[in-house]
C-alpha cells in the first residue's frame, strides 16, 4: 500500500511540500535576495512590520476590491450567458466554443491585447467612444479597467462550469413547475438556483481564490501602476522579492495572503454549507 | 491546497540558488585549450544601437578567437527583476549593461566585481572623473569600490519647434548663454496662444527627470547626517523647479496638462501638429524626432533652463561584471575594446546619447549642427553625479513613493506642502529598511 503510493507522493512531497514549507520558514527570517548577508531567524518581526505598513493595507483593499468584483461580475455574466447557451439557439454550438476562446489564451496574450484595446492613441476603446483618455494611467480608471479585463478572462471556465450544472438539472422539475403555474422567473428563483447552488458555491469559492492570486495579467497591463494603484498582493510581493529584494518579508507576505484566503473561503464555505442543510 | 505564487517563487529562487551554488558562473564554463566564453547582456533597443552593437561584438568575436561573446538581449523594463533572479541563481551573464542608479544596490549586495584596479589606464583616463564618481560606490563593507565603466549618458535639453519659436520672437538660447528658468517659463507663455501651448511636459515617469532638473537650483532631495544616515529633504532649492512645472501647468496655463500621463516619447504625434512648441526631453529623443517628423517639420534643439547653476543630474549607461563570473579578465578586456574612443562614438550615435569618453565626444560626429548633436554634446559639460544615485533604498523609495506623489503633484491633486510632506515622511520610513 505505501510502496504503491510512492510514485504519488515523492512528487509531492519534492515539489509542494518542500518549497512551501521552505517558503514558510523564510518568512520567518529576515532573509534577502543578495549576496553577502547572513540570514537570521527573526520570528515575528517580518509580520509586525507588514501590519504596520500602509502599502500593504492598501494592496489588501485593492486585492480584495479587485477579487471580490471580479468574481462577482464573472459569475454574474457567466449566468446570464450560460442560461443562453442552454436555450435551444441557432448556432448554438458555434456559440458555445465562441465563449471558452478566452480560455485557451495565456493571461500574457491577453495582457497584451487588452493594452491595445486601451492605448491612449491607438485604441480601439478610445476611436470607438471618440474619447482621449489614458485609460491604464489614470488614477480612478485603471482599477476598473484591469477588473474589466479580469472579469473577460476569467468568463469562459465560470460559463462551461455553469452550463454544465445547468445541464444536470431534471426536466422534472421545469415541467411540474410549468403545471403548477409558475412563471419564467419563478422557475429561475425556486428551481434553477437552488439546484445550482453546490455548483455556484464551488466555482465561486474557485475563482475568488484564483483572482486573488492573479499576477501575470496585472503585471503585463499595469505592473500596479499608476502610483500603485492596481498593486494586488502578489505583484506587492513579487516587487518586494524581486525589486527591493526582501525576501523573507515576501514571503510572510505570501503566507499572510494564504491565511487570508482560508478563513475567507472557510467562512464562505462554512455559511454555504450550513444553509444548505 | 494552493500556495501564493510569491511563496512558491521565493521558494524555487532559493532552491536553485542552493542547487546553483556549485556551479557559480552559469554558462561561461569551459575546458583548457578551448575559447573562453563570455556572455554580453545587451539592452539596446533602438534599432541603429543593436546594430551597432552586434557589429562590435562581431568585430572582437573575429579578432579574438580565444575570448567568444556571446551577444545576449535583455530590455529595460524588466532588466533588474532579471538581474536579481539570475545573480541569486548563479546564472548571471558577465557582462552586464545597466545604469547607473541601479548599480548602487547590486553592489552593496555584493553582486558586482569592483573594477577599481582592473580598468586599463587608456581608459579610465579617456573617461572624466564625473563620469566616474557615478559608478562609485560603497561596497557594502565600509569601503569604496567601481562597480561599472560609464559610458553613455543622458542631459536634458529642449526640443523645439522651429517655427513656432522663430514666430515667437524670443531669444534663441545657446549653450553658452541658456534660458534662465524665468525665460523659459516667459517663452513658454508668448507661445501659448488660442488652443496651442508653449510647452508640453510628459510625466508619467516623474521622478528622473524631477530630481535630474531640481539640481539647476541645487535641490539635491537627498541629505547625509553626522550619523551617516540618509534622509529625504524637500526645502526651498527642492520646490523651486516643482514649483515652476506646476505654475506653467496651472497659473500661466502654458504647458499642455494633457501630456502629464504620457512617456517621453508619447506626445510627439501633437508636437509635429504644432499643438505646442517646445517639448523637454532627455537627449536620446532627437532620434524619434528626427525619424517621425513629416516632412518640412522644422526643428531646433535648445539647451536646457539655468536655475541658479545650469547643472543637472547625471545617470550613466553601464557596463559591469559580475562577481561570480569565472572570466572578469577577459570580459574587461572585452570592456575596454567595446568602449574605446571610436567605439563609444558609434554607439553613441547609434543611440543618440552622449559619450562619456573624451576622445569620442570629439568626434565631428558628436559636433556637428545636424540633428541637434552641437546642442547636445555641449551640455555634457554640465552634467554632474546626480546625488540620488548614492542613495540606497532610492528604487523604492521613487517607485513607492515619489512617483505617485509627483503624478499628483503636477496633476494638481495634492498641494506642494503635502507633496513635500510625503516624500519626506514616507520616504524616510523606505530608507529606514536599508539603513539598518
Amino acid at each position: 500500500m505505501w510502496l504503491l503510493m510512492l510514485p504519488a507522493l515523492v512528487p509531492v512531497l519534492l515539489f509542494s511540500v518542500g518549497p512551501l514549507l521552505y517558503g514558510i520558514g523564510l518568512a520567518f527570517t529576515d532573509a534577502r535576495n543578495v549576496r553577502n548577508h547572513e540570514t537570521a531567524f527573526v520570528g515575528l518581526e517580518n509580520l509586525v512590520e507588514l501590519l504596520g505598513a500602509a502599502d500593504f493595507w492598501s494592496s489588501f483593499r485593492i486585492g480584495l476590491i479587485w477579487a471580490v468584483s471580479v468574481t462577482v461580475l464573472q459569475f454574474l455574466a457567466a449566468l446570464g450567458l450560460a442560461l443562453l447557451l442552454n436555450e435551444n439557439l441557432r448556432f448554438r454550438g458555434v456559440a458555445r466554443v465562441l465563449a471558452v476562446v478566452p480560455w485557451a489564451m495565456p493571461p500574457v496574450v491577453i495582457g497584451l491585447m487588452w493594452k491595445l484595446v486601451y492605448h491612449p492613441d491607438a485604441g480601439i476603446l478610445n476611436s470607438l467612444l471618440g474619447t482621449d483618455v489614458n485609460w491604464l494611467a489614470d488614477f480612478s480608471l485603471a482599477l476598473p479597467a484591469i477588473i474589466v479585463v479580469g472579469v473577460w478572462t476569467g468568463m469562459p471556465q465560470t460559463t462551461v462550469v455553469l452550463l454544465a450544472g445547468l445541464q444536470g438539472i431534471p426536466k422534472e422539475l421545469y415541467e411540474a413547475g410549468e403545471v403548477d403555474g409558475a412563471g419564467r422567473w419563478r422557475r429561475f428563483w425556486n428551481i434553477t438556483l437552488p439546484q445550482l447552488r453546490p455548483v455556484i458555491v464551488a466555482i465561486t469559492s474557485l475563482d475568488f481564490v484564483w483572482n486573488i492570486n492573479q499576477f501575470g495579467l496585472v503585471y503585463v497591463l499595469t505592473q500596479g501602476g499608476p502610483g500603485g494603484q492596481t498593486r494586488l498582493p502578489m505583484l506587492f510581493a513579487y516587487e518586494e522579492a524581486f525589486r527591493y529584494r526582501f525576501a523573507g518579508y515576501a514571503s510572510m507576505l505570501g503566507l499572510a495572503m494564504a491565511i487570508v484566503v482560508l478563513a475567507v473561503l472557510g467562512l464562505y464555505l462554512w455559511r454555504q454549507m450550513r444553509e444548505a442543510r | 491546497m494552493r500556495i501564493t505564487s510569491a511563496l512558491a517563487a521565493a521558494a524555487i529562487v532559493a532552491l536553485t540558488a542552493a542547487c546553483g551554488s556549485g556551479g557559480g558562473g552559469g554558462s561561461s564554463s569551459s575546458a583548457p585549450g578551448e575559447p573562453v566564453k563570455i556572455n554580453f547582456l545587451s539592452l539596446a533597443w533602438q534599432k541603429e544601437s543593436v546594430a551597432a552593437n552586434k557589429q562590435l561584438v562581431d568585430e572582437w568575436n573575429k579578432a579574438n578567437p580565444n575570448i567568444q561573446v556571446t551577444y545576449v538581449q535583455g530590455s529595460w523594463d524588466n532588466v533588474n527583476d532579471q538581474l536579481v533572479t539570475q545573480f541569486a541563481g548563479g546564472t548571471a551573464p558577465d557582462v552586464i549593461h545597466n545604469d547607473s542608479p541601479a548599480l548602487s544596490g547590486f553592489a552593496t549586495d555584493g553582486y558586482l566585481l569592483d573594477l577599481k584596479d582592473k580598468v586599463p589606464a587608456e581608459l579610465k583616463s579617456d573617461i572624466p572623473q564625473a563620469a566616474w564618481d557615478t559608478v562609485t560606490f560603497g561596497d557594502g563593507k565600509g569601503g569604496q569600490g567601481v562597480y561599472g565603466v560609464p559610458f553613455l549618458q543622458e542631459s536634458q535639453v529642449i526640443i523645439a519647434n522651429k517655427k513656432l519659436l522663430d514666430a515667437s520672437k524670443v531669444r534663441i538660447p545657446t549653450p553658452d548663454n541658456p534660458w534662465t528658468w524665468d525665460e523659459f517659463s516667459e517663452a513658454a507663455k508668448k507661445m501659448t496662444e488660442g488652443d496651442s501651448f508653449g510647452v508640453a511636459w510628459p510625466m508619467k515617469s516623474p521622478v528622473n527627470k524631477t530630481l535630474n532638473l531640481a539640481l539647476n537650483f541645487g535641490g539635491t532631495f537627498f541629505q547625509t547626517g553626522a550619523d551617516g544616515k540618509t534622509t529625504v529633504k524637500v526645502g526651498p532649492e527642492e520646490r523651486e523647479v516643482l514649483q515652476r512645472i506646476h505654475d506653467q501647468l496651472y497659473k500661466d496655463k502654458s504647458a499642455d496638462t494633457d501630456a502629464l500621463g504620457m512617456g517621453t516619447a508619447d506626445p510627439l504625434p501633437a508636437f509635429f501638429k504644432g499643438k505646442f512648441a517646445l517639448l523637454p526631453a532627455g537627449v536620446f529623443l532627437r532620434q524619434q524626432v528626427a525619424e517621425q517628423a513629416p516632412d518640412g517639420f522644422e526643428w531646433v534643439t535648445l539647451p536646457g533652463p539655468k536655475g541658479t547653476t545650469a547643472q543637472q543630474g547625471a545617470v550613466s549607461q553601464t557596463l559591469s561584471i559580475a562577481q561570480d563570473s569565472k572570466h572578469p579578465d577577459e570580459a574587461m578586456k572585452f570592456i575596454a575594446f567595446f568602449l574605446n574612443g571610436p567605439n563609444q562614438a558609434k554607439l553613441a550615435k547609434g543611440d543618440w546619447l552622449l559619450p562619456t569618453s573624451q576622445s569620442a565626444a570629439a568626434d565631428p560626429a558628436m559636433t556637428t549642427e545636424e540633428n541637434g548633436w552641437d546642442v547636445a554634446t555641449a551640455s555634457a559639460k554640465n552634467l554632474v553625479v546626480a546625488p540620488f544615485l548614492k542613495v540606497n533604498g532610492f528604487d523604492e523609495w521613487k517607485s513607492k513613493v515619489a512617483t505617485p506623489v509627483l503624478q499628483e503633484f503636477y496633476a494638481n491633486k495634492i498641494t506642494i506642502e503635502e507633496a513635500a510632506k510625503r516624500l519626506v515622511d514616507e520616504g524616510n520610513k523606505v530608507l529606514e529598511r536599508y539603513q539598518r
